[in-house]
């Protein structure tokens, strides 16, 4: 049974299209991940499957109910998890959660707000101040109030941005623990590619607003993966190296994407001539490679042309 | 049906009484303008006081303007409320619920008018302790305190109209900077309309400071009180909060 159903899902800011016409399913229980870069649309789509931001084209369908004509209904069914912790720290985590319960209408909230913070083990602070939690004291309130009205969908906005390592390997449990103990349907947004293999079901790459491959991390790795053997070479040298897989050319790099690096390893050495070469990589198939291979590009090299495009775009569609 | 709005104006009040900050000020601001401007026509002859003035005391005179001025002063922490919740995201958390959008502001103008009436207490206090002689009974508080949350209810929703769709930091110092200074001067606040020149007369008859200060003056001096100056300060308070509530169902932004 699916959750979402997102049809042709578009978002315009004047001229830029941010998302566009974007199609995918979720179903029932799935940790299902949108992949890609700074800009790519990732958090603009979260915006329009919540009724934050208006949809131009399309619709999305959460629980069976369109977004776009009754988005009070879908509200009261979505748990929703923000990039940058958001609670109000002037407030206990108590009257936080109280707040949420009360906008969301969720009656005999009390009881599964106690189980919940119980479950986090955080039950004991729950009188005290919001803004005298740590990150992940604060990240595990967050989640108790997003799981209140036993949401249908969580949706999860690049919910380990900005976290250290440990912080981060422990939200990833924590994201498990709630799949499988709540049974929550969730929807990630995430650029770490180690992030989106080690937790989804599903993924959805995005890229410039368009949805590039869909599918498990192991059908995209098979479909669209292989190795890549990334070079760098002396200044002014041009070779020939079609003959031992695809060749993208990309800031004074070549990368030759093969099904099996170290089989051609040697004869693109030979070819190159190793006096010549400055620096070589391989890189095993991944997601990463999956990434490379759908769009020429590496996910952290998009995301930096990406977020400064994309700002530029949002100040001129803003004015 | 009312509990979202419950809760977003609870959470507004908690964020008053719980800042040591906001306590200092809502104290030290009346009684700053009381003390040192109150006390400034402390050696003009009480002829002079009574013939313009109509009491033989500055501070009584100014009392009840005062009360008036501080509701229009509110009106900017309302407005600075909503752009701090835009910039912390938590206009966002909000959002992503179904409660209306024109719960948020009403919650806002409610926690300005609120964090007004607070300031009324300590004033009448600190009036009477330096000696002025007021006309206190559960109609003239009752009134006096109606009108100012009339007054504070139109300031307020007028400041948040100007936010619903900003998150800058700098709009409501400009805002406040337009409206704060001319509104105040051309009110019977602080001085009688006699020594006004006949336009600024005429601006003042259509402020709604000069009502909440002259009945705020025949509650609190005399017993006379005109009560048709409270129906325009409801009628004020009704039209500006119709608007912002339309606005904000339209016009209102998370960020």
């Amino acid at each position: 049974m699916s959750v979402v159903i997102a049809k042709n899902l578009t978002k315009k800011y004047n001229d830029f299209v941010a998302v566009d016409h974007i199609n995918f399913q979720i179903e029932k229980g799935e940790i299902f991940g949108l992949l890609g870069p700074n800009g790519a649309g990732k958090t603009t789509t979260i915006k329009m499957l919540t009724g934050l931001t208006s949809i131009t084209e399309g619709d999305a369908l959460i629980g069976g109910i369109s977004i776009k004509e009754r988005p009070n209904e879908v509200k009261k069914r979505i748990g929703w998890i923000s990039s940058e912790v958001i609670v109000d720290d002037d407030l206990t985590a108590w009257e936080n959660i109280e707040i949420q319960a009360k906008l969301l209408k969720v009656k005999d909230w009390k009881e599964r707000a106690d189980a919940i913070l119980e479950y986090f083990g955080i039950k004991e602070f729950k009188n005290r101040k919001a803004g005298k939690f740590s990150t992940g004291m604060r990240k595990k309130l967050e989640i108790t109030m997003a799981l209140l009205n036993s949401p249908e969908i969580v949706f999860m906005d690049e919910p380990t941005i900005g976290l250290d390592v440990n912080t981060r390997a422990s939200l990833w449990n924590l994201i498990r623990q709630i799949n499988k103990d709540y049974s929550a349907t969730i929807l990630l947004t995430t650029h770490y590619m180690e992030e989106a293999d080690m937790l989804c079901k599903k993924i959805g790459i995005i890229n410039k607003g368009k949805i590039v491959a869909l599918g498990s991390p192991e059908e995209l790795k098979e479909k669209y993966g292989g190795d890549v053997i990334e070079i760098e070479l002396k200044d002014g040298l041009n070779v020939e190296l079609n003959k031992f897989g695809q060749v993208i050319r990309k800031d004074g790099k070549i990368s030759v994407k093969t099904g099996n690096a170290e089989e051609v390893l040697l004869g693109v050495i030979n070819t190159i001539g190793s006096n010549n070469i400055k620096s070589l990589r391989i890189k095993k198939s991944s997601l990463d490679t999956v990434f490379l291979n759908l769009t020429g590009g590496s996910l952290e090299e998009e995301g930096e042309f990406d977020l400064r495009k994309f700002n530029m775009m949002m100040r001129r569609a803003r004015r | 049906m009312l509990e979202g709005l419950s809760a977003l104006y609870m959470r507004e009040i908690k964020r008053i009484y719980r800042s040591i900050y906001m306590w200092i000020m809502l104290v030290s601001q009346p009684v700053m303008w009381i003390i040192f401007f109150g006390s400034s026509f402390s050696h003009v002859p009480s002829e002079f006081l009574q013939e313009f003035f109509h009491t033989n005391n500055y501070i009584a005179f100014i009392l009840p303007g005062e009360l008036s001025v501080s509701m229009l002063f509110v009106g900017m922490f309302s407005s600075m409320s909503i752009i701090q919740d835009k910039r912390f995201g938590y206009m966002k958390r909000i959002f992503i619920t179904p409660v209306p959008k024109y719960y948020v502001f009403l919650s806002k103008v409610l926690g300005g008018v609120t964090r007004g009436l607070i300031q009324v207490p300590i004033m009448l206090a600190v009036a009477i302790a330096l000696g002025v002689s007021l006309n206190l009974n559960l109609v003239s508080i009752v009134v006096l305190v109606l009108a100012l949350a009339f007054l504070g209810i139109g300031f307020s929703s007028l400041y948040s109209v100007f936010t619903l769709w900003t998150s800058d930091w700098q709009a409501p110092g400009v805002i406040a900077n337009l409206i704060n200074l001319p509104l105040m001067f051309s009110s019977t606040a602080l001085f009688p309309k006699a020594f006004f020149p006949e336009w600024l007369q005429d601006i003042s008859n259509v402020n709604p400071i000069t009502y909440s200060a002259e009945l705020g003056r025949e509650v609190l001096l005399s017993t006379d009180p005109n009560w048709s100056y409270l129906g325009i300060l409801a009628l004020f308070a009704l039209i500006m909060v119709i608007i912002g509530a339309l606005l904000s169902r339209k016009y209102m932004t998370a960020e």
